[in-house]
């Protein structure tokens, strides 16, 4: 699913943000990136994304070398990929679930199997009743389950999350970390990254990468592995 | 074709998004494309006149022998290409073309005891091959010599060859205003559109995915802008034809119908493929402004 060798990321201004990453991340399983704000967990999840590369080492995702000079088929990649972010990215203006088959239009998929698909995740959100209101009426708890939707409407073999509880309450968040767990199974594959690991202390059957200046180290059940 | 409805929708959106701007360049474009369509329309008309004028381009050749048989000569003539027309001028209409030229001075002619006229050949030819037409009939056996009018002729060449430049300078120049204009607002489009352009790539959206909504963008604004025109160069046309033509009775003027056909056909197609490649030319931006 994911593997990487010496991976290094530098940003433009000098900044080394990841270096010397290795990691092998197979199919199914729920990953949680955790670190402190500044760690590097949001440049790991863009090098997974195709928004940055890697400036030393290898980087394959679900057997796509990332490199700069691939950037039509990382878009092509992203589709199998479902991205939920901080500050949620949906389209202003438009309903919840236009929103939600927006993902969905850009497919091989005829337009009344991606409404049906649309409503499904919507549905399994549990925001049926919100789907024809704007998203801009709609509470951030709210808004950031229509992103999920959005991304899980497409059945991603890969769901990047990306601190997607920041701009929540505590309750929200904590529905928020269990309904993306949810969607974890052995076709799909869940990585979340978060600095709020008091909120996900129950949950022991994820993988932990832990971030800390730019380096990872990775513990399951207690373990390091 | 799937996605028909949400490219119209998304268009009328960013249409709306910036109204005040894009109806500014609705009227901009169609007032280009009326002042467009009022340069071929005149450039039809002169076309039209020059064409008459061309035809009107005739040089006359003298015998060597006035008393000779001409026929034999009109027949050679007559298989000189770009030569379209042969006449002999006999002595005495000669002399009748001259009375009537004089007017009440033609008593002069009285003075002379003979005619003073000589037969010769009124030899009318297209224009653009006017000088090796010149050069086959002034070798031809029993012609002595051949007044060519040439520069009455070069100046009628000269004019047909300033309209024709003209015409394709103001087409130049609209088509890039048209271009520039709109390749602009599609830029600005793009800029107020920028982070939903990165959602969508986000997302995996291909580019002509994202870029159609913004075509169809450019190609409305425009064809607008060229059902303005039309409807503009119509009332034009329609009110001031039957004045023009009053006025200025010797201008030959084209068909009305023919001419608003033209110029209505001109002016959607021109319009339409000029928002078309406007919109492209201004989604090339696209690349640079929302990479990633």
């Amino acid at each position: 699913m994911i593997k990487a060798r010496n991976v290094s990321l530098v940003y433009r201004d000098g900044t080394v943000a990841l270096q010397n990453i290795n990691l092998d991340l197979h199919h199914g399983g729920l990953f949680y990136v955790i670190g402190p704000s500044g760690s590097g967990k949001t440049s790991l999840m863009k090098l997974l994304m195709g928004m940055e590369f890697p400036a030393t080492g290898f980087l394959e995702v679900m057997g796509q070398p990332m490199k700069k000079r691939e950037t039509a088929k990382i878009r092509k990649l992203r589709r199998d990929i479902g991205p939920v972010f901080q500050e949620f990215k949906l389209i202003p203006g438009r309903t919840a679930i236009e929103n939600v088959i927006l993902g969905l239009r850009f497919l091989d998929i005829p337009l009344n199997k991606a409404k049906e698909s649309a409503i499904n995740a919507l549905v399994r959100v549990g925001l049926e009743h919100k789907a024809f209101t704007l998203v801009d009426k709609l509470s951030y708890g709210e808004a950031q389950r229509v992103a999920i939707a959005r991304a899980v409407a497409r059945k991603p073999a890969l769901i990047l999350a990306d601190e997607p509880t920041g701009n929540l309450d505590h309750d929200n968040a904590v529905k928020i970390f269990k309904l993306l767990e949810s969607f974890k199974d052995k076709n799909t594959t869940v990585i979340i990254t978060t600095h709020a690991t008091h909120l996900i202390d129950e949950c022991r059957a994820a993988t932990f990468i832990h971030v800390r200046k730019g380096e990872i180290s990775i513990e399951r059940g207690g373990e390091q592995i | 074709m799937k996605n028909l409805g949400y490219f119209l929708r998304e268009a009328g959106k960013i249409i709306r998004y910036n109204s005040v701007s894009n109806i500014f360049t609705l009227l901009g474009t169609g007032l280009i494309l009326f002042l467009l369509g009022l340069v071929v329309a005149v450039w039809g008309v002169s076309s039209q006149l020059v064409g008459m004028l061309q035809q009107e381009a005739e040089i006359s050749a003298y015998f060597d022998n006035p008393l000779a048989d001409p026929q034999d000569i009109i027949n050679n003539i007559q298989l000189i290409d770009g030569v379209w027309n042969v006449r002999y001028v006999g002595a005495e209409e000669a002399r009748t073309r001259m009375e009537n030229i004089l007017g009440d001075e033609s008593y002069i002619l009285d003075l002379f005891e003979k005619n003073p006229f000589e037969p010769y050949l009124e030899i009318r030819i297209h224009l653009d091959q006017i000088d090796s037409v010149l050069q086959t009939i002034a070798n031809i056996k029993g012609i002595d010599y051949v007044r060519d009018n040439r520069e009455v002729l070069e100046q009628i060449k000269g004019i047909t060859r300033a309209l024709e430049i003209l015409g394709y300078l103001v087409i130049a120049a609209v088509s890039i205003t048209t271009l520039v204009i709109i390749s602009h607002m599609i830029r600005q489009g793009i800029y107020q559109n920028r982070d939903q352009i990165k959602t969508l790539r986000l997302l995996g959206a291909p580019d002509r995915f994202i870029g159609f909504p913004f075509v169809l963008v450019g190609f409305l604004l425009t064809f607008g802008g060229g059902l303005l025109a039309a409807v503009l160069i119509t009332l034009l046309i329609n009110r001031g034809y039957g004045q023009l033509g009053g006025t200025l009775p010797f201008i030959p003027l084209p068909s009305r119908d023919r001419l608003l056909f033209g110029l209505v056909t001109l002016l959607l197609s021109g319009s339409a493929a000029l928002g078309i490649l406007g919109s492209v030319f201004g989604l090339s931006s696209i690349n640079k402004e929302n990479q990633g």
